[in-house]
């Protein structure tokens, strides 16, 4: 009798205790992602991490992991958010020249816009009767996720709705920058990149690298000032509402 | 590469450490960036082996957010109930900080002559 396989249930068993499932689900459901994304010309539609978070999202609902089981395992790559973050001195510093040539115009639009994106949005929503939990989610949108994440949790919202908000914000803004653009007849590629930035922080500024190199020198720039100073700036705005 | 990732460890750290002891308000990550700013602008250039890394890890920056974004399915019913009107406002929203951005570049923006335009397509 040759000695018989553990039953598929005992390897599952074992499978689902370790943070290996989770990782490698994350990691590939990324990397399809990303394929889908290179396939379709860098389209902002196919964005990738929207892609994987669908893939993921269903894949735990199909194997019934409860979510708090999966973020277990996938809490190592969770826990790298803060290195980026830290790490986003290096492209916010490559702009300090440029931020240092233009101060004055590029600080009055950031702060402009930054309210207008608060504005509007809670504006709107509220209008419209959405769920305060949501609402409260929708503050911070326009920050790059790794920041925004962090001014969410310490006002008491919740990160995944910030997070989940602020890449259809990316990708909204990415798709639809060029059209408010032109309409508005800005035609500069420092304006409409700084913009997109500040509006769209990193899938904004993807696409705007991928027009122009200095729109999206601008983008960067305009992404990183609106992080550091939505830090503060947001959860002041936020007690004013 | 190792030591570039130790080196921005340790800005994480120091941010952690700040936002505990000092501005309880300002999430660590954030006062490491700051940190590491600083010490960008004192030294004139970034060091190699930071810009590595960073550089390694700014690329794949959408990875790290999955495992927390993946907690949506936890709000899914009530992200359904509202989702009409989530969507209008996101798109209210991202397009008017477009406008009011470029618009307010545009008024207040001197042209210089190195500046490139886009020509409408």
């Amino acid at each position: 009798m040759p000695t018989k396989l553990p039953p598929i249930t005992d390897i599952w068993v074992y499978l689902s205790g370790s943070p290996l499932l989770a990782l490698v689900l994350t990691l590939s459901a990324y990397l399809i992602g990303l394929t889908l994304y290179e396939r379709s010309q860098r389209n902002p539609i196919a964005n990738p991490v929207l892609i994987a978070v669908v893939l993921v999202a269903g894949s735990i609902q199909l194997l019934e992991m409860p979510y708090a089981k999966y973020f277990e395992g996938a809490q190592f790559v969770h826990f790298l958010l803060g290195t980026a973050t830290v790490s986003l001195a290096a492209p916010i510093y490559k702009g300090w020249a440029t931020l240092k040539s233009r101060f004055l115009p590029l600080l009055i639009a950031l702060i402009a816009g930054g309210i207008t994106s608060i504005a509007t949005a809670v504006g709107v929503a509220k209008a419209l009767g959405v769920d305060d939990t949501l609402v409260r989610g929708l503050l911070a949108k326009s920050v790059t996720a790794p920041i925004a994440m962090g001014i969410s949790e310490r006002m008491g919202a919740s990160p995944t709705l910030t997070a989940i908000f602020a890449m259809i914000t990316g990708v909204l803004g990415a798709i639809l920058g060029r059209f408010v653009f032109n309409a508005l007849g800005v035609h500069l590629w420092w304006q409409r990149g700084f913009a997109i930035g500040v509006a769209a922080h990193g899938i904004g500024t993807s696409r705007a690298f991928s027009v122009h190199p200095q729109a999206g020198a601008y983008a960067s720039l305009g992404m990183g000032i609106h992080g550091i100073l939505g830090v503060v700036l947001i959860p002041l705005l936020a007690s004013l509402l | 590469m190792i030591q570039g990732l130790v080196q921005l460890f340790l800005f994480q750290a120091l941010g952690e450490l700040l936002s505990k002891l000092l501005l309880p308000m300002i999430p660590g990550p954030v006062l490491g960036l700051i940190c590491l700013l600083t010490m960008l602008v004192i030294r004139g250039r970034t060091p190699e082996h930071i810009e590595l890394v960073s550089q390694g890890i700014l690329q794949h920056l959408g990875l790290l957010f999955i495992p927390a974004s993946v907690g949506v399915v936890l709000y899914l019913p009530l992200l359904a109930a509202n989702a009409w009107a989530i969507g209008c406002a996101l798109l209210v929203s991202v397009v008017a900080t477009l406008g009011v951005t470029a618009w307010t570049l545009k008024q207040l923006g001197r042209h210089s002559t190195e500046d490139e335009v886009h020509h409408a397509d």
